[in-house]
Protein backbone atom coordinates (compact mmCIF):
# COMPACT_ATOMS: atom_id res chain seq x y z
CA UNK A 1 0.00 0.00 0.00
CA UNK A 2 1.49 3.55 -1.03
CA UNK A 3 1.85 5.85 1.88
CA UNK A 4 -0.43 8.12 -0.23
CA UNK A 5 -3.19 5.67 0.21
CA UNK A 6 -2.66 4.43 3.61
CA UNK A 7 -3.36 8.19 4.66
CA UNK A 8 -6.08 8.33 2.68
CA UNK A 9 -7.83 5.47 4.63
CA UNK A 10 -6.29 6.71 7.59
CA UNK A 11 -8.38 10.23 7.00
CA UNK A 12 -10.94 8.34 5.93
CA UNK A 13 -11.21 6.07 9.04
CA UNK A 14 -10.82 9.80 11.39
CA UNK A 15 -13.89 11.05 9.72
CA UNK A 16 -15.94 7.90 10.36
CA UNK A 17 -15.13 7.86 13.76
CA UNK A 18 -15.71 11.80 14.59
CA UNK A 19 -19.19 11.09 12.40
CA UNK A 20 -20.34 8.38 14.50
CA UNK A 21 -18.98 10.36 17.52
CA UNK A 22 -21.31 13.48 16.22
CA UNK A 23 -24.01 11.34 15.86
CA UNK A 24 -23.92 9.34 19.32
CA UNK A 25 -23.43 12.57 21.09
CA UNK A 26 -26.32 14.83 19.24
CA UNK A 27 -28.69 15.63 20.98
CA UNK A 28 -32.04 13.76 19.38
CA UNK A 29 -34.79 15.80 18.14
CA UNK A 30 -37.02 17.27 20.29
CA UNK A 31 -41.06 17.10 19.52
CA UNK A 32 -41.54 20.32 18.38
CA UNK A 33 -44.49 22.30 19.73
CA UNK A 34 -45.61 23.95 16.43
CA UNK A 35 -46.53 21.84 13.37
CA UNK A 36 -44.12 22.12 10.29
CA UNK A 37 -45.89 24.75 7.55
CA UNK A 38 -47.39 23.76 4.41
CA UNK A 39 -47.87 25.87 1.28
CA UNK A 40 -51.27 24.74 -0.12
CA UNK A 41 -50.52 26.85 -3.52
CA UNK A 42 -50.67 24.39 -5.75
CA UNK A 43 -54.02 22.96 -4.52
CA UNK A 44 -56.42 22.64 -6.89
CA UNK A 45 -59.78 23.24 -5.32
CA UNK A 46 -61.34 19.65 -6.08
CA UNK A 47 -62.36 16.66 -4.28
CA UNK A 48 -61.05 13.10 -5.19
CA UNK A 49 -63.50 10.28 -6.44
CA UNK A 50 -64.03 6.83 -6.10
CA UNK A 51 -65.79 5.49 -3.76
CA UNK A 52 -66.09 1.80 -3.01
CA UNK A 53 -68.40 -0.53 -5.59
CA UNK A 54 -71.24 -2.31 -3.70
CA UNK A 55 -71.35 -5.86 -3.61
CA UNK A 56 -73.46 -7.52 -6.27
CA UNK A 57 -76.03 -9.31 -5.36
CA UNK A 58 -79.89 -9.25 -4.97
CA UNK A 59 -80.98 -5.71 -3.90
CA UNK A 60 -78.09 -3.88 -4.78
CA UNK A 61 -80.05 -1.54 -7.06
CA UNK A 62 -82.59 -0.90 -4.26
CA UNK A 63 -79.27 0.83 -2.55
CA UNK A 64 -78.52 2.44 -5.10
CA UNK A 65 -81.68 4.14 -5.86
CA UNK A 66 -82.29 5.12 -2.29
CA UNK A 67 -79.28 5.55 -0.15
CA UNK A 68 -76.38 6.81 -2.21
CA UNK A 69 -78.40 9.69 -3.11
CA UNK A 70 -77.28 11.60 -0.02
CA UNK A 71 -74.01 8.75 0.43
CA UNK A 72 -71.56 7.25 -0.85
CA UNK A 73 -71.61 3.46 -0.97
CA UNK A 74 -68.44 3.26 1.98
CA UNK A 75 -71.09 4.12 4.52
CA UNK A 76 -72.17 0.71 4.11
CA UNK A 77 -68.98 -0.82 2.91
CA UNK A 78 -66.95 0.38 6.31
CA UNK A 79 -69.33 -0.49 8.75
CA UNK A 80 -68.40 -3.98 10.87
CA UNK A 81 -70.54 -7.15 9.94
CA UNK A 82 -73.42 -6.16 11.91
CA UNK A 83 -76.76 -7.93 12.93
CA UNK A 84 -80.09 -7.94 10.68
CA UNK A 85 -81.97 -5.88 13.49
CA UNK A 86 -79.03 -3.51 13.47
CA UNK A 87 -79.38 -3.18 9.62
CA UNK A 88 -83.03 -3.06 10.13
CA UNK A 89 -82.53 0.25 12.49
CA UNK A 90 -80.23 1.74 10.50
CA UNK A 91 -82.43 1.55 7.60
CA UNK A 92 -85.60 3.00 9.81
CA UNK A 93 -83.15 5.71 10.79
CA UNK A 94 -82.57 6.65 6.99
CA UNK A 95 -86.05 6.52 6.07
CA UNK A 96 -87.58 8.05 9.19
CA UNK A 97 -85.64 10.60 10.30
CA UNK A 98 -83.13 11.56 7.50
CA UNK A 99 -86.10 11.00 4.24
CA UNK A 100 -84.39 8.61 2.61
CA UNK A 101 -87.69 7.66 -0.37
CA UNK A 102 -87.37 4.28 0.58
CA UNK A 103 -90.95 2.74 0.04
CA UNK A 104 -92.05 0.72 2.90
CA UNK A 105 -92.24 -2.28 0.29
CA UNK A 106 -88.82 -2.20 -0.46
CA UNK A 107 -87.61 -2.46 3.15
CA UNK A 108 -87.25 -5.86 3.34
CA UNK A 109 -85.36 -6.29 0.40
CA UNK A 110 -82.85 -3.76 1.51
CA UNK A 111 -82.25 -5.23 5.34
CA UNK A 112 -81.92 -8.60 3.11
CA UNK A 113 -79.37 -7.05 0.73
CA UNK A 114 -77.84 -5.24 3.50
CA UNK A 115 -77.56 -8.37 6.22
CA UNK A 116 -76.79 -10.97 3.36
CA UNK A 117 -73.57 -8.58 2.57
CA UNK A 118 -72.83 -6.64 4.90
CA UNK A 119 -73.86 -8.78 7.73
CA UNK A 120 -72.91 -11.04 10.43
CA UNK B 1 -56.11 31.66 27.11
CA UNK B 2 -52.71 30.55 27.47
CA UNK B 3 -52.64 29.51 31.80
CA UNK B 4 -49.82 31.26 33.58
CA UNK B 5 -51.42 29.53 36.47
CA UNK B 6 -49.90 25.89 35.54
CA UNK B 7 -46.51 24.13 37.61
CA UNK B 8 -44.09 24.89 34.59
CA UNK B 9 -41.42 22.19 34.14
CA UNK B 10 -38.26 22.14 32.55
CA UNK B 11 -38.51 20.54 29.09
CA UNK B 12 -35.09 18.61 29.91
CA UNK B 13 -33.19 15.70 28.07
CA UNK B 14 -36.42 13.61 28.89
CA UNK B 15 -38.39 15.20 25.95
CA UNK B 16 -36.29 14.19 23.31
CA UNK B 17 -37.04 11.39 21.03
CA UNK B 18 -35.36 8.12 20.41
CA UNK B 19 -34.82 8.26 17.00
CA UNK B 20 -34.53 4.54 16.84
CA UNK B 21 -38.51 4.19 17.84
CA UNK B 22 -38.84 6.12 14.73
CA UNK B 23 -38.16 3.16 13.02
CA UNK B 24 -40.70 0.98 14.51
CA UNK B 25 -43.76 3.73 14.12
CA UNK B 26 -46.74 3.09 11.99
CA UNK B 27 -47.09 -1.11 12.31
CA UNK B 28 -50.21 -0.79 10.45
CA UNK B 29 -49.01 1.29 7.29
CA UNK B 30 -46.28 -0.45 4.70
CA UNK B 31 -44.06 2.28 3.54
CA UNK B 32 -45.32 3.75 0.31
CA UNK B 33 -48.83 1.97 0.63
CA UNK B 34 -51.73 3.55 0.14
CA UNK B 35 -54.09 2.20 2.36
CA UNK B 36 -54.03 1.31 5.78
CA UNK B 37 -55.56 -1.29 8.19
CA UNK B 38 -56.92 0.00 11.15
CA UNK B 39 -56.77 -2.57 13.90
CA UNK B 40 -60.50 -3.91 13.86
CA UNK B 41 -62.71 -6.14 11.62
CA UNK B 42 -63.34 -4.49 8.42
CA UNK B 43 -61.03 -2.03 9.62
CA UNK B 44 -58.87 -1.21 6.00
CA UNK B 45 -59.11 2.14 4.61
CA UNK B 46 -57.20 4.09 1.52
CA UNK B 47 -54.98 6.91 2.27
CA UNK B 48 -56.59 9.65 0.26
CA UNK B 49 -55.30 13.16 -0.57
CA UNK B 50 -57.47 15.94 -0.61
CA UNK B 51 -57.13 19.58 -0.99
CA UNK B 52 -54.72 21.17 1.65
CA UNK B 53 -54.32 17.67 3.15
CA UNK B 54 -51.72 15.12 2.81
CA UNK B 55 -52.79 11.22 2.51
CA UNK B 56 -55.38 10.77 5.33
CA UNK B 57 -57.31 7.86 6.23
CA UNK B 58 -60.15 8.07 4.31
CA UNK B 59 -63.74 6.56 6.14
CA UNK B 60 -66.62 7.87 3.62
CA UNK B 61 -65.94 9.48 0.30
CA UNK B 62 -69.60 11.71 -0.10
CA UNK B 63 -69.38 13.51 2.40
CA UNK B 64 -65.65 13.52 3.49
CA UNK B 65 -64.60 11.60 6.51
CA UNK B 66 -61.16 11.82 6.57
CA UNK B 67 -59.33 10.38 9.80
CA UNK B 68 -55.67 11.45 11.04
CA UNK B 69 -52.92 8.59 10.80
CA UNK B 70 -52.00 7.96 14.65
CA UNK B 71 -48.19 8.53 13.65
CA UNK B 72 -48.95 12.59 13.56
CA UNK B 73 -49.16 12.65 16.80
CA UNK B 74 -45.59 11.89 17.30
CA UNK B 75 -44.75 14.61 14.65
CA UNK B 76 -45.76 17.78 17.45
CA UNK B 77 -48.08 18.94 19.72
CA UNK B 78 -49.74 20.88 17.78
CA UNK B 79 -51.51 18.45 14.96
CA UNK B 80 -50.50 20.08 11.21
CA UNK B 81 -53.27 21.37 9.27
CA UNK B 82 -52.87 19.09 6.67
CA UNK B 83 -53.07 16.12 8.55
CA UNK B 84 -56.16 17.46 10.52
CA UNK B 85 -59.05 14.82 10.73
CA UNK B 86 -62.46 15.97 8.85
CA UNK B 87 -65.85 15.18 9.95
CA UNK B 88 -68.75 16.29 7.98
CA UNK B 89 -72.41 15.46 7.98
CA UNK B 90 -74.25 16.26 4.99
CA UNK B 91 -74.54 15.83 1.37
CA UNK B 92 -73.02 18.91 0.59
CA UNK B 93 -69.92 19.24 2.22
CA UNK B 94 -67.82 21.04 2.09
CA UNK B 95 -69.80 23.94 0.82
CA UNK B 96 -68.33 25.13 -2.78
CA UNK B 97 -65.49 27.70 -2.14
CA UNK B 98 -67.36 30.41 -3.93
CA UNK B 99 -69.50 30.90 -1.22
CA UNK B 100 -66.51 31.27 1.35
CA UNK B 101 -64.91 33.56 -0.74
CA UNK B 102 -64.44 37.41 1.12
CA UNK B 103 -66.89 38.88 -1.44
CA UNK B 104 -69.53 36.13 -0.55
CA UNK B 105 -69.33 35.15 2.75
CA UNK B 106 -71.15 36.90 5.58
CA UNK B 107 -72.50 35.85 9.49
CA UNK B 108 -75.15 36.67 10.56
CA UNK B 109 -76.86 36.99 14.49
CA UNK B 110 -80.26 37.07 14.80
CA UNK B 111 -83.26 35.57 16.72
CA UNK B 112 -83.69 37.08 19.92
CA UNK B 113 -81.20 39.67 19.99
CA UNK B 114 -81.85 43.58 20.20
CA UNK B 115 -79.70 44.90 16.66
CA UNK B 116 -79.57 41.76 13.97
CA UNK B 117 -76.02 41.59 12.19
CA UNK B 118 -74.29 40.87 9.05
CA UNK B 119 -70.14 40.11 9.57
CA UNK B 120 -68.10 39.75 7.04
CA UNK B 121 -64.78 37.88 8.38
CA UNK B 122 -62.87 41.17 7.92
CA UNK B 123 -65.49 43.28 10.13
CA UNK B 124 -65.58 40.72 12.58
CA UNK B 125 -61.36 41.34 12.86
CA UNK B 126 -61.69 44.83 12.74
CA UNK B 127 -64.61 45.28 15.35
CA UNK B 128 -63.56 42.74 17.55
CA UNK B 129 -60.65 42.01 20.03
CA UNK B 130 -58.66 39.00 19.01
CA UNK B 131 -58.63 35.64 21.23
CA UNK B 132 -56.50 32.60 21.12
CA UNK B 133 -56.85 29.02 22.53
CA UNK B 134 -54.57 26.01 21.61
CA UNK B 135 -57.45 23.50 22.50
CA UNK B 136 -57.88 19.90 21.18
CA UNK B 137 -60.77 19.35 19.11
CA UNK B 138 -62.07 15.18 19.29
CA UNK B 139 -64.98 13.75 17.58
CA UNK B 140 -67.50 12.49 19.15
CA UNK B 141 -67.23 9.12 18.44
CA UNK B 142 -63.40 9.56 17.48
CA UNK B 143 -61.75 5.65 18.43
CA UNK B 144 -65.36 3.77 17.93
CA UNK B 145 -64.12 0.92 15.80
CA UNK B 146 -63.03 -0.63 19.31
CA UNK B 147 -66.32 -0.77 20.72
CA UNK B 148 -67.29 -4.55 21.75
CA UNK B 149 -69.48 -4.72 20.53
CA UNK B 150 -69.39 -3.26 17.66
CA UNK B 151 -71.59 -0.43 17.03
CA UNK B 152 -73.09 1.35 13.89
CA UNK B 153 -71.38 5.07 12.86
CA UNK B 154 -68.28 5.87 11.45
CA UNK B 155 -65.43 3.10 12.93
CA UNK B 156 -63.06 5.39 13.61
CA UNK B 157 -59.45 4.34 15.15
CA UNK B 158 -57.89 6.68 17.48
CA UNK B 159 -57.39 9.73 14.64
CA UNK B 160 -60.33 11.39 14.74
CA UNK B 161 -59.00 14.09 17.21
CA UNK B 162 -56.37 16.75 17.18
CA UNK B 163 -54.67 20.08 18.65
CA UNK B 164 -54.46 23.66 17.13
CA UNK B 165 -53.98 27.32 18.05
CA UNK B 166 -57.56 28.69 16.95
CA UNK B 167 -57.23 32.33 16.20
CA UNK B 168 -60.27 34.27 16.26
CA UNK B 169 -63.23 36.50 18.12
CA UNK B 170 -65.06 35.57 21.39
CA UNK B 171 -68.69 34.52 20.81
CA UNK B 172 -69.54 36.16 24.08
CA UNK B 173 -68.46 39.92 22.61
CA UNK B 174 -70.52 39.38 18.88
CA UNK B 175 -73.58 38.22 20.86
CA UNK B 176 -72.99 41.33 23.42
CA UNK B 177 -72.95 43.39 20.15
CA UNK B 178 -75.67 41.91 18.91
CA UNK B 179 -77.57 42.52 22.17
CA UNK B 180 -78.22 39.26 23.70
CA UNK B 181 -82.01 39.25 24.46
CA UNK B 182 -82.43 38.11 28.37
CA UNK B 183 -85.20 36.11 27.74
CA UNK B 184 -82.96 33.96 25.03
CA UNK B 185 -82.93 30.28 26.34
CA UNK B 186 -80.60 28.85 23.69
CA UNK B 187 -77.58 30.02 20.65
CA UNK B 188 -78.23 27.89 17.61
CA UNK B 189 -75.44 27.40 15.35
CA UNK B 190 -75.14 26.65 11.41
CA UNK B 191 -72.81 25.94 9.06
CA UNK B 192 -72.85 26.66 5.00
CA UNK B 193 -72.96 22.71 4.82
CA UNK B 194 -76.51 21.43 3.49
CA UNK B 195 -78.62 18.01 3.32
CA UNK B 196 -79.38 16.51 -0.57
CA UNK B 197 -83.18 16.22 -0.06
CA UNK B 198 -85.25 18.51 1.87
CA UNK B 199 -86.33 15.89 4.35
CA UNK B 200 -82.80 15.87 5.85
CA UNK B 201 -82.22 17.69 9.15
CA UNK B 202 -79.82 20.25 8.53
CA UNK B 203 -76.72 19.97 10.67
CA UNK B 204 -77.38 22.72 13.41
CA UNK B 205 -75.80 22.46 16.88
CA UNK B 206 -77.27 24.26 19.89
CA UNK B 207 -75.91 25.73 23.61
CA UNK B 208 -77.11 26.84 26.19
CA UNK B 209 -77.56 31.17 26.24
CA UNK B 210 -75.58 31.24 29.50
CA UNK B 211 -72.80 28.80 28.22
CA UNK B 212 -72.83 31.18 24.65
CA UNK B 213 -71.44 33.75 27.06
CA UNK B 214 -68.62 32.09 27.83
CA UNK B 215 -65.22 33.94 27.14
CA UNK B 216 -63.44 31.41 26.09
CA UNK B 217 -65.57 30.04 22.96
CA UNK B 218 -64.09 31.47 19.46
CA UNK B 219 -65.46 32.43 16.25
CA UNK B 220 -61.78 31.25 14.75
CA UNK B 221 -60.61 32.14 11.39
CA UNK B 222 -57.68 30.45 11.48
CA UNK B 223 -55.91 27.51 12.61
CA UNK B 224 -51.96 27.13 13.90
CA UNK B 225 -51.01 30.26 11.54
CA UNK B 226 -53.23 30.29 8.59
CA UNK B 227 -56.73 30.61 7.34
CA UNK B 228 -58.77 27.87 8.52
CA UNK B 229 -58.68 24.71 5.67
CA UNK B 230 -61.28 24.58 3.60
CA UNK B 231 -62.05 21.05 4.72
CA UNK B 232 -61.59 22.05 8.41
CA UNK B 233 -64.77 24.95 8.30
CA UNK B 234 -63.17 28.13 6.11
CA UNK B 235 -63.18 30.71 6.49
CA UNK B 236 -64.80 30.67 10.21
CA UNK B 237 -65.93 28.01 12.83
CA UNK B 238 -66.70 27.43 16.29
CA UNK B 239 -64.62 26.61 19.04
CA UNK B 240 -65.64 25.15 21.96
CA UNK B 241 -62.36 24.48 23.94
CA UNK B 242 -63.28 20.90 26.20
CA UNK B 243 -66.49 20.43 24.34
CA UNK B 244 -66.76 17.45 21.49
CA UNK B 245 -66.38 18.29 17.76
CA UNK B 246 -70.07 18.39 17.15
CA UNK B 247 -70.43 22.03 18.50
CA UNK B 248 -67.24 23.12 16.41
CA UNK B 249 -69.62 24.40 13.34
CA UNK B 250 -67.96 24.75 10.45
CA UNK B 251 -68.45 27.34 7.90
CA UNK B 252 -70.30 29.31 10.33
CA UNK B 253 -72.61 31.55 8.50
CA UNK B 254 -75.49 31.50 10.70
CA UNK B 255 -76.30 32.51 14.91
CA UNK B 256 -79.40 32.39 16.31
CA UNK B 257 -80.95 33.10 19.27
CA UNK B 258 -83.79 30.92 20.59
CA UNK B 259 -86.60 31.29 23.10
CA UNK B 260 -87.02 27.84 23.70
CA UNK B 261 -85.05 24.72 24.00
CA UNK B 262 -83.86 23.49 19.91
CA UNK B 263 -85.54 20.59 19.22
CA UNK B 264 -83.21 19.70 16.17
CA UNK B 265 -82.42 15.76 15.19
CA UNK B 266 -78.86 16.45 15.89
CA UNK B 267 -79.18 17.71 19.56
CA UNK B 268 -81.99 15.21 19.94
CA UNK B 269 -81.74 11.95 19.53
CA UNK B 270 -78.57 12.58 17.64
CA UNK B 271 -75.23 12.97 19.92
CA UNK B 272 -76.71 12.08 23.21
CA UNK B 273 -75.23 10.11 25.99
CA UNK B 274 -76.88 7.89 29.14
CA UNK B 275 -77.67 10.05 31.79
CA UNK B 276 -75.01 8.51 33.58
CA UNK B 277 -71.63 9.91 35.28
CA UNK B 278 -69.58 7.47 33.05
CA UNK B 279 -72.04 8.29 29.77
CA UNK B 280 -71.88 3.94 29.94
CA UNK B 281 -74.29 1.20 30.02
CA UNK B 282 -74.55 -2.34 30.28
CA UNK B 283 -73.31 -3.77 26.76
CA UNK B 284 -75.84 -4.30 24.32
CA UNK B 285 -79.04 -2.86 26.29
CA UNK B 286 -80.18 1.36 25.73
CA UNK B 287 -79.83 3.72 28.02
CA UNK B 288 -83.28 4.98 29.91
CA UNK B 289 -82.29 8.73 29.57
CA UNK B 290 -80.31 10.11 27.74
CA UNK B 291 -78.56 13.82 27.74
CA UNK B 292 -76.28 16.26 25.16
CA UNK B 293 -72.94 15.00 24.64
CA UNK B 294 -70.84 17.53 25.70
CA UNK B 295 -67.54 17.72 27.63
CA UNK B 296 -64.45 15.14 26.80
CA UNK B 297 -63.37 12.81 29.79
CA UNK B 298 -59.87 12.76 30.28
CA UNK B 299 -57.60 10.20 27.54
CA UNK B 300 -53.92 9.43 27.23
CA UNK B 301 -52.00 7.80 24.58
CA UNK B 302 -48.77 6.29 23.42
CA UNK B 303 -47.55 8.09 20.49
CA UNK B 304 -43.53 6.93 19.89
CA UNK B 305 -44.34 3.16 19.95
CA UNK B 306 -47.44 1.70 18.07
CA UNK B 307 -48.35 -2.03 18.55
CA UNK B 308 -46.00 -4.16 17.27
CA UNK B 309 -43.29 -2.55 17.43
CA UNK B 310 -39.86 -4.01 18.48
CA UNK B 311 -37.62 -2.80 21.53
CA UNK B 312 -34.56 -3.91 22.24
CA UNK B 313 -33.70 -5.65 25.29
CA UNK B 314 -31.93 -3.71 28.31
CA UNK B 315 -31.42 -0.49 25.98
CA UNK B 316 -33.14 2.57 27.10
CA UNK B 317 -35.86 3.96 25.32
CA UNK B 318 -37.96 6.84 25.85
CA UNK B 319 -41.43 6.51 25.28
CA UNK B 320 -43.64 9.17 24.58
CA UNK B 321 -47.30 10.02 24.43
CA UNK B 322 -50.01 12.78 24.78
CA UNK B 323 -53.15 13.17 27.63
CA UNK B 324 -55.76 15.62 27.28
CA UNK B 325 -59.03 16.32 29.03
CA UNK B 326 -61.68 18.93 29.11
CA UNK B 327 -59.66 21.97 30.41
CA UNK B 328 -58.98 21.11 33.97
CA UNK B 329 -55.69 19.73 33.38
CA UNK B 330 -53.68 16.56 33.18
CA UNK B 331 -52.38 16.33 36.65
CA UNK B 332 -50.21 13.10 36.50
CA UNK B 333 -49.44 10.01 33.95
CA UNK B 334 -48.35 6.80 34.97
CA UNK B 335 -47.23 4.22 32.46
CA UNK B 336 -47.05 0.61 33.21
CA UNK B 337 -45.22 -1.89 31.18
CA UNK B 338 -46.10 -5.20 33.19
CA UNK B 339 -50.04 -4.86 31.53
CA UNK B 340 -51.08 -2.53 34.45
CA UNK B 341 -49.87 -4.72 37.59
CA UNK B 342 -46.82 -2.08 38.44
CA UNK B 343 -47.21 1.73 37.50
CA UNK B 344 -44.71 4.91 37.97
CA UNK B 345 -45.21 8.14 37.46
CA UNK B 346 -44.02 9.36 33.56
CA UNK B 347 -42.65 13.19 33.58
CA UNK B 348 -45.16 15.81 32.48
CA UNK B 349 -43.73 18.01 29.50
CA UNK B 350 -44.63 22.10 29.62
CA UNK B 351 -48.03 22.55 29.67
CA UNK B 352 -49.03 24.63 26.08
CA UNK B 353 -52.31 25.20 27.45
CA UNK B 354 -54.91 23.67 29.46
CA UNK B 355 -57.28 22.50 26.55
CA UNK B 356 -54.15 21.34 24.71
CA UNK B 357 -52.45 18.19 24.08
CA UNK B 358 -50.16 17.58 26.88
CA UNK B 359 -46.53 15.53 26.39
CA UNK B 360 -45.45 12.99 28.52
CA UNK B 361 -42.24 10.94 28.49
CA UNK B 362 -40.60 7.67 30.56
CA UNK B 363 -37.33 6.29 30.24
CA UNK B 364 -37.97 2.69 29.98
CA UNK B 365 -35.37 -0.47 29.43
CA UNK B 366 -37.41 -3.71 28.42
CA UNK B 367 -35.42 -6.60 30.77
CA UNK B 368 -35.88 -9.64 28.55
CA UNK B 369 -36.81 -10.60 24.86
CA UNK B 370 -40.33 -11.45 24.80
CA UNK B 371 -43.88 -10.00 24.57
CA UNK B 372 -44.99 -6.92 26.51
CA UNK B 373 -48.09 -4.73 27.23
CA UNK B 374 -47.60 -1.01 27.69
CA UNK B 375 -49.99 1.54 29.12
CA UNK B 376 -50.63 5.00 30.17
CA UNK B 377 -52.91 6.30 32.21
CA UNK B 378 -53.80 9.82 32.88
CA UNK B 379 -55.20 12.02 35.85
CA UNK B 380 -56.63 15.25 35.84
CA UNK B 381 -56.81 18.14 38.28
CA UNK B 382 -60.30 17.02 39.29
CA UNK B 383 -58.88 13.39 40.41
CA UNK B 384 -61.11 12.19 37.20
CA UNK B 385 -59.31 9.27 35.24
CA UNK B 386 -59.08 6.36 32.41
CA UNK B 387 -60.79 3.28 32.99
CA UNK B 388 -58.53 -0.13 31.85
CA UNK B 389 -61.75 -1.89 30.90
CA UNK B 390 -63.74 -0.14 27.88
CA UNK B 391 -67.03 1.45 28.52
CA UNK B 392 -69.84 1.01 26.30
CA UNK B 393 -72.71 3.23 25.02
CA UNK B 394 -75.19 2.43 22.02
CA UNK B 395 -73.44 5.64 19.68
CA UNK B 396 -69.75 4.88 20.21
CA UNK B 397 -69.01 7.72 21.80
CA UNK B 398 -66.47 9.24 24.43
CA UNK B 399 -63.96 6.00 24.60
CA UNK B 400 -61.37 6.74 26.95
CA UNK B 401 -60.03 3.33 28.72
CA UNK B 402 -56.69 2.91 28.86
CA UNK B 403 -55.03 2.03 25.30
CA UNK B 404 -52.40 -1.20 25.92
CA UNK B 405 -49.49 -1.68 23.23
CA UNK B 406 -48.58 -5.08 22.47
CA UNK B 407 -44.97 -4.63 21.53
CA UNK B 408 -42.23 -6.86 21.08
CA UNK B 409 -38.41 -7.49 23.24
CA UNK B 410 -35.88 -8.64 21.13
Amino acid sequence: MSPKLRLKLTRFAVRRLVAAFCVLTAPLAEIPVEPAKNSFASDAWKLPEGQPALRAGPGADLVTNNCLLCHSADYVATQPPLTRAQWQAGVEKMRGKFGAPIKTNDVTALVDYLTNNYGK
Amino acid sequence: MVTPDFPTLSRRGFLRAGSLLAASLSAFRLPGADSITLPFANGERPLVKYPQKRPLIRHTTRPPQLETPFSVFNESLLTPNDAFFVRYHLTNSPPKPEALQPDQFRLTVKGKVATPLTLSVEELKTRFEIAEVVAVNQCSGNSRGFFQPRVQGGQLGHGAMGCARWRGVRLADVLKAAGLDATAKQVVFNGLDTPFLPATPDFLKAIDADQALDPEILLAFEQNGEPLPWLNGFPLRLVVPGHYGTYWIKHLHEITATDAEFKGFFMNPGYRIPDDPCAAIEPGTTPKRTVPISRFNVRSFITSVEAGATLKAGVQTLLRGIAFDDGHGIREVVFSADGGRSWRAAELGKPVDKYAFREWTVAFTPERAGPLTLMAKATNRLGQSQPLEPLWNPSGYMRNCVEPISVHVA
